[in-house]
């Protein structure tokens, strides 16, 4: 009497297990993209944050800048307060206006030119706050598939080679190496694919913020043009 | 950023813990475990007649049957024969056992229906009262005997034909369709012995020696029965013209399968009570031969045939191995390969217990 015994291979097959049975390549490569995967979330939630508050604060400034309030007022609750966005515009072209003028600038091209690149340089450092680390989400999301394939690829390696030493072209044999290797490409699509998405959408609106503070910039800087006119010219014109 | 990053992680986590438990080792794929193999359609009766002959012709290449007289085919015939109705041809049982006559009645009724007519002689009447009860044995131990004596007082008269003689008798139970040779050596026997008889022993001639004397008064009728049932029962309706060489007379089917025979071994064993704590259990293995009438009960005791030797141990053995072969008695196996399952032999072995 011949008894054959089907020995059940790997009763488990859950992706914890998957996770275990694999080589410390493909582990190493599965634990990075999780910690990929981590990082493109927070930085998704921490710009959807910010740029929700720096929606709300340019918002409010719009309102209070054309409510007809006069700017040195304005300039004075604003000044020794931390400012964002176009409140920061504000507040340094105001006070590169206020040296050049109170000191009696001579020059009001010279003003205007200092003027304009001061709030360029305001609202270059806000904007590099805002779109301070999109540029993890770029690379997350087109390098994360490619490391996932690698790990695939060997995880693959390695199963076909144990199959090879194993002589059993069986399924059961077959299976949960590619299984195992496969986790890797899916974790690594996991971490790409809200990366992309995130990376396309973040950028767009870091874009649309950039330019409502370019147009404030344009527009006070217009403000401030015929005010030197105003005050500055006939100054040198008296003197 | 702070804020991000802890809300990041703890989605992982929960995403994490979710993707565990609901997505914790896959159902495994509901297939049943079948080989496939090819079907093919293979004509059974090239394979099964292959050795298909006569018992007692020379050897040649091909075995082949004896041919047939009839000229008309039959569709879709598959066993050789002069029927006009195909049906297969008769079993050769092995042995001599009152078992072969219940399967093949002919022969069993034949004493039967010409004795009863009979009645009105005073002699034949102590006859018919044994006869009944043990048809069989009588039935077939009416040609055997009557050889013997006749072989003893025949060679100096008719050498040639004595030699014949016993040999058709012989062959009569084995060939299966016999209309035209069967009676024919019957009436001989008849003829031959009543002349030479009657002088010698008076005494003995009420048993044995005037049977065949009153079946020569009825020889019409008799040849009659007997054209009749032997047609219907042997022989089929293919018709063969080659030469006679030798091979086996019933060739069709009449192998167990294997599951039939796992069948019989599981009805045994279940009746089978192992000897159990007993040293050597190699020494304990115990084969039992058994003859099995039709109807699957035993025919006659089990033999045993090996094993079951001085110790008390196997004395045991072999006596467990009997005990289930009879409780059992009854099997169930397929009633049409008989001739497979008549005489049968198992092993009990009772090391492939612990």
């Amino acid at each position: 009497m011949e008894t054959v015994t089907l020995a059940a291979p790997g009763g488990d097959h859950s992706i914890w297990a998957l996770f275990w049975q694999a080589g410390w390549v493909v582990k190493l490569v599965m634990l990075g993209l999780i910690a990929a995967s981590i990082w493109t979330w927070a930085i998704i939630v921490d710009k959807i944050i910010a740029y929700k508050r720096m929606d709300v604060s340019l918002n409010r400034f719009e309102q209070v800048f054309w409510s007809g309030q006069s700017l040195e007022e304005l300039y004075r609750t604003l000044a020794d307060r931390k400012t964002t966005g176009m409140g920061a515009v504000f507040v340094s072209a105001m006070r590169e206006w206020k040296k050049s003028f109170e000191k009696g600038a001579k020059s009001p091209i010279g003003l205007q030119t200092r003027i304009d690149k001061a709030m360029d340089l305001a609202i270059t450092r806000e904007m590099e706050g805002l779109e301070g680390r999109l540029g993890y989400l770029a690379s997350i999301g087109s390098a994360a598939p490619f490391i996932g394939l690698f790990g695939t690829v060997v995880g693959i390696m390695t199963s076909f080679q144990a199959i090879a030493g194993s002589q059993s072209t069986n399924l059961a044999v077959v299976a949960p190496g590619i299984a195992e290797a496969l986790l890797a490409t899916a974790l690594g699509l996991l971490a790409a694919i809200p990366a992309v998405i995130a990376y396309n959408k973040l950028s767009a609106d870091a874009g649309k913020l950039a330019a409502r503070m370019e147009g404030f910039s344009d527009e006070f800087s217009a403000i401030l043009s015929r005010q030197i006119d105003e005050k500055v010219m006939p100054r040198a014109a008296a003197a | 950023m702070k804020a991000g990053l802890t809300t990041s992680v703890a989605m992982h986590v929960v995403l994490i813990g979710a993707g565990l438990i609901s997505l914790s080792s896959p159902r495994p794929l509901e297939s049943s475990n079948f080989e496939s193999f090819p079907v093919e359609m293979v004509p059974l009766a090239e394979v099964s007649q292959s050795v298909q002959g006569e018992r007692t012709a020379p050897v040649s290449e091909t075995p082949a049957p004896e041919p047939t007289t009839e000229e008309a085919p039959v569709d879709n015939a598959q066993n050789i024969g002069d029927n006009q109705v195909d049906l297969p041809n008769s079993a050769t049982v092995p042995g001599n056992r009152p078992v072969d006559t219940a399967s093949a009645p002919p022969p069993a009724e034949e004493p039967p229906v010409p004795e009863p007519v009979q009645e009105p002689e005073p002699e034949p009447q102590p006859e018919p009262e044994p006869t009944p009860p043990p048809p069989a044995e009588e039935a077939e131990a009416e040609p055997e005997p009557a050889p013997v004596e006749e072989a003893t007082p025949e060679p100096a008269e008719e050498p040639a034909i004595a030699e014949e003689q016993p040999r058709e008798l012989v062959q009569l139970p084995t060939s299966a369709p016999r209309p035209q040779t069967r009676p024919q050596p019957q009436q001989q026997v008849a003829e031959r012995p009543e002349p030479q008889r009657e002088p010698e022993r008076p005494t003995p001639e009420p048993q044995q020696a005037q049977q065949p004397s009153e079946e020569s008064e009825f020889n019409a009728d008799e040849i009659a029965a007997l054209l009749n049932r032997d047609q219907a029962q042997g022989g089929g309706a293919e018709r063969s013209s080659e030469q006679a060489s030798l091979g086996g007379r019933q060739t069709t089917g009449a192998v167990l399968s294997q599951s039939e025979i796992d069948s019989l071994r599981s009805q045994v064993s279940r009746c089978w009570n192992p000897p159990v704590g007993a040293a050597d259990a190699e020494n304990m293995i115990v084969s039992i031969r058994l003859k099995l009438d039709p109807s699957g009960a035993l025919d006659g005791n089990p033999e045993v045939v090996s094993g079951g030797g001085s110790t008390m141990a196997e004395r045991a053995a072999a006596d467990a191995a009997r005990r289930a072969v009879m409780r059992c008695a009854p099997f169930n196996a397929p009633a049409d390969k008989y001739e497979a399952w008549a005489d049968v032999q198992f092993n009990f072995d009772p090391s492939q217990m612990f």
